[in-house]
């Protein structure tokens, strides 16, 4: 099977990859990009913890053909701290203890990010229906939600009420 | 990973051409929602995957007898569409129960028909709208109807070469009203155990003139239930029809046992959700509100 | 009242910072220069004999670096968890589960390793097998060993005379419960890195819970001295017991030993659903005399589990569910038995609660039962069978500390409005039905007595104040090391933020023991405290010289030191220098075994616990009458946790705890035919997401636990116990139906509400 070129922003930084065709954004995350922060659960799409953000949007990495992420922006959890200051999603994170084992967070917090990037201020019901998508065993989704909603305040108040 | 090569054509003649020259061995990957973790199983093993990203297809089209619904739809974009929402809402129900979001921002209709499982939630509301199924192949086009599109579980009318372009769905009559019913085992994330999509439209006069009722997961393809639709399109809507036509419904159904159900249970759901998704119709009729 | 500065208070989880950033490492995400990607070749049959297996071709493949059979281990081909050690690494003749390990490779990539399994000629001589434990138990049935019965353990737990006790009751009831097969579903599976270091140790990355017990292993079977080995646990993905016997660590340790390369092997999901270890499924009869006035008399209650073929935590988990079946309830009278019986079914050991979920489930769902059968409140027969302080147990022991189980269960019953339920709409529509019901518990801390139940904790305080805590405790995610950091720095008298944690290293922290059992915050917990004393008496004696002032009225808090409460101006970090300066040590280890100061009477179970945390839960559920499908609506989870040290990781613990028992009680089962699982990813194996878990009400009652540190006892399992018969006792009272069994899918409910309806005709419902 021959290589191909792929061109995609991953993080802000735009990167030239070679890859086999049938290799999945994970894998080139993971395997080629060294950003091992996005982690498989399941290879499947079932659990949620491969998601990042494309284009905007959540999605499960291990769904995603490399070649499919062609031109395409993909921020990952290596993405949402700027210059070493955590987003505020991720202060709120460790703060409210929206994690226990942390191997869901990565994806977790990739799809609370992708919602607040299309719905600024949710409610319980909306951030529930958000992670959906994501398994967390260790039982945090009530913490997560409340680690959402402290985000939301708080982007609030810093932009004035 | 899987083992395939991959190309993404810039033109629907190009997509065709290629579609064609590989046959059998060649298959369409939009979302990959279902193909990747099929292929990974080894389930499937096309030797090509063709993307169809960089067509120039039509989103969501409203046109004068029908909405055109391109290839390239995701269930999130059908979650978005004020049209949709406002015109086809049991689409809307139904997609807004497929997977979690990351799935449903990458799986599209069109995917979704084609992978054909007997269990897939936007078949059904999609037959109740009575949907076309267009499609393209190097020789032509031709319009399949939806309600003749499946063949089994796992087939369709699709010939190797050939590549849904669109969905098309009619308008409906100006008093209609529809439901999308889905049971599962959890409350996301939950492949179907028996489903139902229900539309009735009325005349002035308060008469039905048109009832589509479909069935998911309780039969090898999504099925019409038409003896219930003729036994509610041609009497009033009593206690006792409402009773009967969930009864026919339950007749349309030939469900299997698998992991997540046995085929008795399914059956008796079949005839609870469908009476179910009258009363909540007629209640809707009855009351003048517009379901949500 | 003690006012902490540390403990009980908000402090961050260790570590949290790298998990939110993705800079976390688990096995996974560890990669060295010439590394090897591992695989092993699982049997998928339940029951054959291995005719031929050849791996000559698959050898010669390019990129194929190692392939071993049964043939090539140097040491022990066995795990060794329990003895016999009965577990073969490689299966060189006989294949008893459907996971079984035939041979393992290491090769350059995914694809050649794949290739390498796909290359293996293997030929299988299928045989008969035993899947029904029942049948097991027969004579006659297929013996999965030649050398031993199927029936490989029957404990019986006697206590007072259990026929007087029958005789006493006006009422006796008997029910059969049934709970599944579990999966544990952590979201990383397993997985290991090896690799021979410079020095020629095999230094093993395992995402494991006894970072101890595994060297033991690997050092046992790769035939080293075991100071010759080197576990390190890095960030682990969650276990919930799954990871507490070795997985694929000692294979990684073969092929790096075999291949002179660091080796990987992580499974893949479908291969952890296939291949670890389960929760056993337990049918339980039992048996229960009470008077009219809903007094329990008699308790004879029988355990069956299937354990699948080899012994590993079998006999254990079951002799756990013999001992906590009578419940957290006083019976003078009873007969607890448990059988652990060998089957081809996927094999069984350590869950989240080790055989006492399968016991409340039991006991919890026959006290509703038996409250009815006398109309009495479920609420007023637990009240009045509750244990206290001072009882004695079937067991043969004496509770220490018994405040916890009335106390968590008014409190319970307060905060859910137990006494209001009569107002609320019992049937919001006419395919509604809404009821409560409630659980309450009893689980012991610690492995039991005569049991080795240690830890050892290693503090240093550095020249300018800060402290490093060693630990050989892992933390799964439960939340060990930021306890554990918490009591250090109280102990001391440091802020929180001044301690950082070394986590497991063999080669640099002591034994804690495995993390099961719900024992770290107390036994590693009582180890830090004991480090911790000889330093703060260190830095209190320096700072008496320094000041004049008596040893009795000076303190350390948050790193400065206070004399009658008031602060002076010295800090921990000037005393540290002193000290030094004065050749005192600043740096000690503390080791604690759990303590059993009082005998056993004789006659006993040899290996009763003696520390018990006790809880309840409310449960509120509608049911749907027509499609059997059950919504919690809430929830209250009232927990004794001693004390609570991270108020957030307690309530973090609660609610993990009770969303696992939620899928316990609704919708998880891996399904098994005649040995092989079925649903093996996590699309068709469910467990709840975010929209299946209701808003929980979470209260933490703190009634100080003797020897415990600062009072504080375990919170990993408790939680879990009462959730599924809450759910299922809620479920009863709101569709008047008895029911025995979970998971409570809507097939079963729909068929008890059809069959009651078979046997008592509606008249006009």
């Amino acid at each position: 099977m021959n290589e191909i070129e792929i061109h995609l922003a991953v993080n802000g930084i735009p990167r030239t990859i070679q890859s086999e065709p049938g290799c999945t954004l994970l894998e080139v995350l993971r395997d080629k990009l060294g950003l091992t922060g996005t982690k498989e659960g399941c290879g499947a799409g079932d659990c949620g913890a491969c998601v990042v953000v494309m284009d905007g949007q959540a999605v499960n990495a291990c769904l995603v053909l490399a070649a499919q992420a062609e031109g395409t922006q993909i921020i990952t959890v290596e993405g949402l701290a700027q210059d070493g200051n955590l987003h505020p999603l991720q202060s709120y994170f460790a703060e409210k203890w929206a994690l226990q084992c942390g191997f869901c967070t990565p994806g977790m917090l990739m799809s609370c990010y992708a919602l607040l990037l299309n719905n600024p201020n949710p409610n319980p019901e909306e951030i529930r229906d958000a992670i959906s998508g994501n398994l967390c065993r260790c039982g945090s989704y009530q913490s997560v939600v409340e680690a959402v909603l402290a985000t939301v305040k708080f982007s609030q108040e810093a932009r004035g009420g | 990973m899987i083992h395939a090569d991959y190309v993404a054509p810039a033109s629907l003649q190009e997509l065709l051409a290629i579609l064609h020259q590989h046959g059998g061995q060649a298959k369409i990957i939009a979302g990959g929602t279902d193909l990747i973790p099929q292929m990974r199983l080894g389930k499937l093993a096309p030797k090509l995957l063709i993307d169809p990203r960089h067509l120039p297809l039509l989103g969501i089209a409203e046109k004068e007898e029908c909405i055109h619904l391109g290839a390239n739809v995701t269930h999130t974009q059908v979650l978005a569409s004020m049209l949709l929402k406002k015109e086809y809402s049991a689409l809307v129900a139904a997609c807004q129960q497929i997977g979690g979001p990351p799935v449903r921002n990458r799986g599209t209709l069109a995917g979704n028909l084609a992978n054909a499982s007997p269990a897939a939630d936007s078949a059904l509301p999609l037959l109740v709208y009575d949907a076309q199924i267009v499609t393209s192949r190097l020789g032509g086009e031709r319009v399949i109807p939806l309600n003749e599109f499946y063949l089994g579980p796992g087939q369709t009318q699709l010939a190797e070469d050939e590549f849904i372009r669109e969905i098309r769905v009619p308008k409906m009559p100006s008093i209609t009203k529809t439901v999308f019913l889905k049971l599962g085992n959890r409350k996301a994330m939950a492949i179907a155990v028996a489903s139902v999509a229900l539309r009735l439209s009325l005349n002035e006069l308060g008469q039905v003139i048109e009832a589509r009722i479909a069935l998911g997961s309780v039969a090898p393809t999504p099925v019409r239930a038409y003896l219930a639709e003729a036994i509610i399109q041609s009497n009033p809507l009593t206690e006792e029809i409402i009773k009967n036509a969930a009864q026919a419904a339950q007749h349309a159904a030939s469900p299997i046992s698998d992991l997540r159900a046995s085929s008795g249970y399914r059956s008796k759901m079949v005839a609870v959700l469908t009476r179910r998704a009258l009363e909540m119709v007629c209640q809707e009729f009855a009351s003048g509100n517009s379901y949500e | 009242m003690v006012d902490y500065s540390v403990i009980g208070r908000r402090a961050d989880a260790v570590r949290s910072r790298e998990i939110v950033t993705g800079q976390a490492l688990y096995c996974p995400d560890i990669r060295l220069p010439q590394m090897l990607v591992g695989k092993l070749l699982y049997s998928r049959l339940p029951c054959a004999r291995i005719t031929r297996l050849d791996v000559s071709e698959a050898r010669k493949l390019p990129g194929v670096v190692t392939v071993l059979t049964s043939r090539d281990i140097p040491g022990e081909n066995s795990y060794c968890y329990a003895l016999p050690a009965d577990q073969p690494l490689l299966v060189p003749d006989m294949v008893r589960y459907q996971g079984d390990a035939l041979a393992a490779v290491a090769a350059e990539s995914e694809e050649a390793a794949q290739a390498a399994l796909d290359t293996i000629q293997v030929e299988y001589e299928p045989l008969e097998g035993v899947y029904d434990v029942l049948e097991a138990m027969q004579p006659g049935a297929h013996q999965v060993w030649s050398d031993r019965g199927n029936i490989v353990d029957h404990l019986v737990i006697d206590h007072g005379d259990i026929d007087l006790g029958f005789k006493q009751a006006d009422l006796i009831i008997e029910h059969i419960y049934l709970t599944p097969l579990v999966e544990h579903a952590f979201m990383e599976t397993e997985g290991a890195v090896a690799y021979r270091d410079a020095d020629g140790t095999m230094v093993v990355y395992s995402s494991c819970q006894a970072p101890h017990r595994d060297r033991a292993q690997i050092a046992r079977s790769l035939g080293l001295p075991e100071n010759q080995v080197r576990v390190i646990t890095p960030h682990i993905g969650g276990a919930f017991g799954g990871k507490d016997e070795a997985h694929v660590q000692i294979h990684a340790a073969l092929l790096a030993q075999a291949s002179g390369r660091p080796v990987k092997i992580i499974r893949s999901r479908e291969e952890s659903i296939l291949t670890h270890v389960k929760r056993h499924p337990v049918i339980i009869r039992y048996r229960s005399g009470i008077t009219r006035d809903g007094i329990l008399t008699a308790v004879h209650a029988e355990a069956i589990g299937d354990t699948g073929p080899y012994l590993n935590a079998g006999r254990d988990v079951m002799n756990f569910v013999a001992a906590t079946l009578s419940g957290p309830y006083f019976v003078p009278h009873a007969r607890l038995e448990s059988y652990t019986v060998f089957t081809n079914n996927p094999i069984c050991g350590a869950m989240r609660g080790y055989g006492i979920p399968q016991a409340s489930f039991a006991c919890e769902a026959q006290m509703d039962l038996l409250a009815r059968s006398i109309n009495m409140d479920p609420l007023e027969i637990r009240l009045r069978n509750g244990l206290e302080t001072g009882m004695l147990v079937p067991t043969g022991v004496t509770i220490r500390e018994g405040r916890g189980m009335k106390v968590c269960l008014q409190e319970a019953a307060h905060l859910s409005g137990w006494k209001e339920h009569d107002k609320e709409d019992r049937k919001p529509a006419p395919h509604l039905r809404r009821g409560w019901g409630m659980a309450s518990i009893w689980f012991s801390i610690g492995m039991g007595r005569n049991i080795p139940d240690h830890a050892t904790a290693t503090l240093e305080m550095t020249l300018d104040g800060s402290v490093i805590l060693h630990t050989g405790a892992a933390d799964m995610g439960q939340g060990a090391h930021t306890a554990l950091a918490q009591m250090a720095a109280e102990a001391i008298g440091v802020k929180i933020e001044a301690v950082k944690v070394i986590g497991p290293d063999t080669d640099r922290t002591f034994d804690a023991g495995p993390s099961v059992a719900s024992r770290q915050t107390f036994i590693s917990g009582n180890a830090v405290l004991r480090a911790a004393q000889p330093i703060r008496e260190a830095l209190l004696q320096t700072a008496s010289e320094i000041t004049g002032l008596p040893l009795e009225i000076l303190q350390l808090k948050q790193g400065l030191v206070l004399a009658e409460d008031e602060l002076l101006s010295l800090t921990v970090s000037e005393l540290a220098v002193k000290a030094m300066e004065q050749n005192r040590r600043l740096h000690a280890d503390g080791y604690y075994a759990m303590e059993y100061p009082e005998p056993l009477p004789p006659n006993s179970y040899r290996y009763a616990p003696s520390v018990f945390t006790f809880g309840t839960q409310v449960a509120q559920v509608l049911v749907d009458i027509e499609t059997g499908q059950v919504t919690l609506e809430k929830l209250v989870a009232v927990q004794d946790a001693g004390k609570v040290i991270n108020p957030a990781g307690a309530r973090g613990q609660v609610e993990g705890g009770v969303i696992m028992g939620l899928g316990y009680a609704l919708m998880e089962e891996l399904l098994v035919y005649r040995g092989s699982t079925q649903n093996l990813n996590l699309g068709s194996y469910l467990i709840p997401t975010a929209k299946d878990v209701p808003g929980l009400v979470v209260k933490l009652m703190e009634i100080p636990e003797p020897y415990a540190p600062y009072g504080a006892k375990g919170l990993g399992e408790p939680p879990l116990t009462p959730t599924a018969p809450a759910i299922l006792n809620a479920v009863v009272d709101a569709i008047g139906i008895p029911l025995y069994r979970i998971p409570l899918t809507p097939e079963r409910i729909l068929a008890a509400i059809e069959a009651h309806h078979a046997e008592n005709p509606p008249n006009g419902d």
